[in-house]
């Protein structure tokens, strides 16, 4: 019984009734499939107590984050008095177990309106979804976020500076809606070859996978957003492991979509798709593994750490990987398959390069992240570097540009070269301009003006199939070929920002000018942190027509744990962004240098001609300290220093105050005679007090410095314009499929076309 | 072409593909060795170990870094030298990991790029940033 007090029960108590209730909705969901059509209802009852279940459970664990209760060593070690509210909640997914319990939130709200969108298969989707959350309810249960401490702790241990982030808000909850909702095409493909049921689950499991690759594609785009806008990676993808975790999913389900596109239209990719569909569901167990289980811990600079659950995830993807190639295996070659009768310049082609072209691409990312697993068994185990991804996916990209360019205008029946040739003529005057354009501006390696040539003809051709479609059907029909407009858009963001960018470190020193490319920089000061600001530099840029700017980047140190975090700066221009990211900050030292010690009461330091005394605490400096503490307000304690120059003793008393947001506030004090002491520390346990001297020796002062990595990064907003173009067309095509699938539900025939 | 002289052509080109990415893999991969090693290999790679306290220096002439990394289990040292700037908290560094070859006439493994973990008070979590492009 030791093992449930070190459990807050409440919390415990409604991750067993989830385990119960899932096991039960298994249960129940079985006897439907031998026949027992009443258990339907029990089953149907026992998947919402469980939902119930588990949104009980994530309630607690957020009012426990709220109340800050720090007997629960998850909200210790995660969060702190210092947080604001919307950290102090968004704690909740900043370790392992509590990202655990949010997939599984979102997993089990998802199969709700699921269980009723599967209609005639409800009891085999059903089942199969149950069983893809019963593993983590397994998780949860054995880690269980509600382990309490045996002492309670004042403070917690707060949560990590680099998450300290608005972005940490939204961006990993929508990653995992994202992640939950994988596994909805999965539980329909599995079900349907377990059933012999192969007609139909397309249709229904489409809307499904159009909203998963949406809602994981805004993941990855906000994430590419907070490692460019606050963390100052300098990029928005920097092929990291935990980000190519998520990509490889997105591509999986991108090829399926396409997939299913084929097989709603065509009746063709039958087979492929129950592939696609797993492999969508796979890679993301996969990747959960190799971030969280530890073994990428020596290449990633932001996998979490091992928490003992490495048997456990490989046990739940054996589970899947197992019933996915048994399935597969025994029930593939009985799917119907309509012989490929497609000529080689039709769409039916097209399609089929393009999802083998994607295909690729998510296996060589597959295989890249991989790699310090896959070179494990050999002598050196070792990793790839974005050279790997970039030299790789430029044929891949070349690729897709040319299938996009031709795509809009070819039919299913096939084209006569000579007509599609002509149906593109203003596309390809228009991408001829365009590489013009970027020949003038400076592209002239071959690949890249072919790269420039072909994006930019996929994106003319697809915008005017888009407006052509959109004048004829209504642009709720043309949101795939939107969606490509976004890709050709992308493509060239890409290459220009990432192929073309340049710039320069350079350490500025205070008040000297410095040239950077046509750029003049001034540092001219550190600003203070104000209520609303971090601490900024402030940088002067003049260009070279003598216009100029004030560039604030930030750097700052952590109250808690004296880490050092940087936000970069970024002046946003029509055809380019300048990046200014600091990486170090000197303050340099005033004419006589800086001293510092520790004294305890009754101790001395000297510096220069000159003796401090700590004689005691000032608990009055601004009204009672014990009592503004109990009332919850700032408190202020003085130090009472004795200062003997030459004989001449002087009291001083410089204050430091607390904040009850954590912040702290130093007041210095004048020396007599020159010179400056500041509080910077107070050690409660021993009663002593650290002291910060400045200006009492004889050495120069030193100015302070700047080190900043200054990047040009042209048209790099293209990145994000183009994502939003894909994603907006996405959202219109899922509408579109939601509606023909609800259709098919009142209409239960065979697939139409 | 036929129909099976498109597949056959498809196959060529996506072994091909495949020949080609087994290749950049190869050439791109950065492997863990220890430093005896480092020492011998001519190529890219990447040793872990602790800063040598005190050892590290910067010269502000040529912006370089130069620090000795010493083996946790044997003591042994690699001098680096990294050209670029003195990463923030580098003398507070519980580990580094600096990808690079080594450099029989400077005797000295020039880094690429360095990857710095700092303690921090969060429980496992410790912080790693990296450096260099």
């Amino acid at each position: 019984m030791s093992y449930l007090a070190h459990l807050y029960l409440p919390g415990a108590l409604t991750l067993w009734c989830a385990l119960l209730f899932s096991v039960a909705t298994l249960w129940g969901y079985a006897a439907v499939l031998r026949g027992d059509e009443s258990a339907r209802s029990f089953a149907r009852r026992a998947y919402t107590f469980f939902a119930v279940s588990v949104v009980l459970c994530s309630a607690l664990l957020l009012l426990a984050l709220a109340r800050r209760d720090f007997r629960i060593e998850y909200v210790q070690q995660y969060s702190g008095l210092d947080l604001k509210w919307y950290f102090q909640l968004a704690a909740f997914w900043a370790g392992q177990k509590g990202s655990f319990l949010i997939w599984l939130l979102w997993g089990s709200l998802l199969g709700l309106p699921l269980r009723r969108a599967a209609g005639k298969a409800e009891a085999p989707v059903m089942g199969i979804y149950t069983m893809t959350l019963l593993g983590l309810v397994f998780i949860l249960v054995r880690e269980s976020p509600f382990v309490m401490l045996g002492s309670t702790p004042l403070d917690g241990a707060g949560l990590n500076p680099l998450l300290q982030d608005n972005w940490m808000v939204i961006h990993p909850p929508i990653m995992f809606v994202g992640f939950a909702a994988s596994a909805i095409p999965f539980s329909f493909a599995m079900a349907s070859l377990w059933r012999r049921q192969y007609d139909g689950w397309a249709a229904r499991a489409f809307p499904w996978a159009l909203g998963g690759f949406l809602v994981l594609g805004c993941a990855i785009l906000l994430g590419g957003y907070w490692a460019y806008k606050t963390l100052g990676w300098g990029g928005y993808w920097g092929w990291d492991p935990v980000e190519n975790a998520s990509l490889v999913p997105w591509l999986f389900g991108t090829a399926m979509i396409h997939g299913l596109y084929m097989e709603r239209t065509r009746g063709r990719f039958r087979r492929a798709n129950y592939v696609f569909a797993s492999l969508t569901f796979l890679s993301v167990l996969y990747g959960t593994f190799l971030t969280r289980s530890g073994v990428l811990a020596d290449f990633s600079v932001h996998s979490f750490v091992d928490l003992g659950i490495s048997g456990w995830l490989i046990g739940l993807m054996g589970v899947f990987i197992g019933m996915a190639g048994l399935l597969l295996a025994l029930r593939l070659r009985e799917v119907p398959a309509a012989p490929n009768s497609d000529p080689l310049l039709s769409r039916g082609s097209a399609l089929v390069m393009a999802t083998i072209t994607i295909t690729v691409c998510a296996l060589v990312v597959l295989v890249g992240t991989s790699a310090p697993l896959l070179t494990r068994f050999l002598k050196n185990p070792g990793q790839v570097g974005p050279s790997f991804y970039n030299r790789v996916n430029l044929p891949i990209a070349l690729l897709v540009a040319l299938l996009l360019g031709f795509v809009p205008y070819l039919t299913w029946r096939g084209e006569e070269p000579r007509v599609l040739l002509r149906k593109l003529l203003w596309p390809a005057a228009f991408a001829v301009i365009a590489t013009v354009g970027a020949a003038v501006a400076g592209v002239h390696e071959p690949l890249h003006v072919a790269f420039v040539l072909l994006a930019s003809l996929a994106l003319g051709a697809n915008l005017k199939k888009t407006i052509e479609k959109a004048r004829a059907n209504g642009i709720g029909r043309a949101g795939g070929y939107l969606a490509h407009v976004g890709v050709g858009v992308i493509l060239l963001g890409i290459l220009a920002s990432s192929a073309y960018d340049h710039g320069a470190k350079v350490t500025l020193e205070q008040g000297v000018p410095q040239k950077v490319e046509d750029l003049t920089l001034t540092f001219e000061r550190s600003l203070p942190r104000t209520a609303t600001q971090r601490e900024r530099m402030e940088v002067k840029v003049e260009r070279a027509d003598g216009t100029s700017y004030l560039a604030y980047p930030k750097l700052f140190m952590n109250d808690r744990t004296r880490q050092l975090m940087v936000n970069p700066y970024i002046r946003s221009l029509t055809l380019q962004d300048v990046y200014f990211s600091p990486i170090e900050y000197d303050p340099g030292q005033a004419a006589g240098g800086g001293q510092t010690a520790e004294l305890a009461k009754g101790q001395s330091m000297r510096a220069g001609d000159t003796e401090l005394r700590f004689v005691d605490f000032d608990l009055n400096a601004d009204g009672n300290a014990m009592k503004a503490m109990e009332a919850g307000g700032p408190m202020t304690i003085g130090a009472v220093l004795a200062v003997n120059r030459g004989g001449q003793e002087q009291r001083v008393r410089p204050l430091y105050r607390f904040r009850p947001s954590g912040e702290v506030e130093s007041t210095p004090a004048s020396l007599p005679g020159g010179g400056m002491v500041a509080v910077t520390g107070i050690n409660a346990s021993n009663g002593a007090v650290r002291l910060d001297v400045e200006g009492l020796g004889s050495a120069p002062a030193q100015p302070a410095k700047l080190s900043l990595d200054v990047t040009k990064k042209p048209l790099i907003a293209l990145v994000w314009y183009g994502l939003y173009v894909v994603l907006a067309g996405g959202a219109l095509a899922a509408t579109q499929r939601l509606r023909q699938a609800l259709q098919f539900d009142r209409l239960p025939t065979k697939p139409t076309s | 072409m036929n129909r099976k002289g498109y597949y056959i052509l498809g196959g060529v080109l996506l072994l091909a593909f495949a020949g080609f990415s087994l290749a950049s893999f190869k050439q791109t991969l950065t492997p863990y060795v220890t430093f005896a090693q480092a020492r011998e290999l001519d190529r890219t790679v990447q040793v872990a170990g602790g800063l040598e306290k005190g050892s590290a220096a910067y010269d502000t002439q040529s912006g370089t870094l130069s620090f000795n990394l010493q083996d946790k289990a044997s003591g042994e040292t690699l001098r680096v030298a990294y050209k670029g700037l003195r990463p923030a908290n580098f003398d507070d560094a519980i580990s580094i990991v600096a990808i690079g070859r080594f450099d029989a006439k400077t005797k000295e493994m020039q880094a690429e790029k360095l990857l710095v973990k700092c303690p921090s008070k969060y429980q496992g979590a410790e912080v790693t940033k990296t450096y260099g492009s």
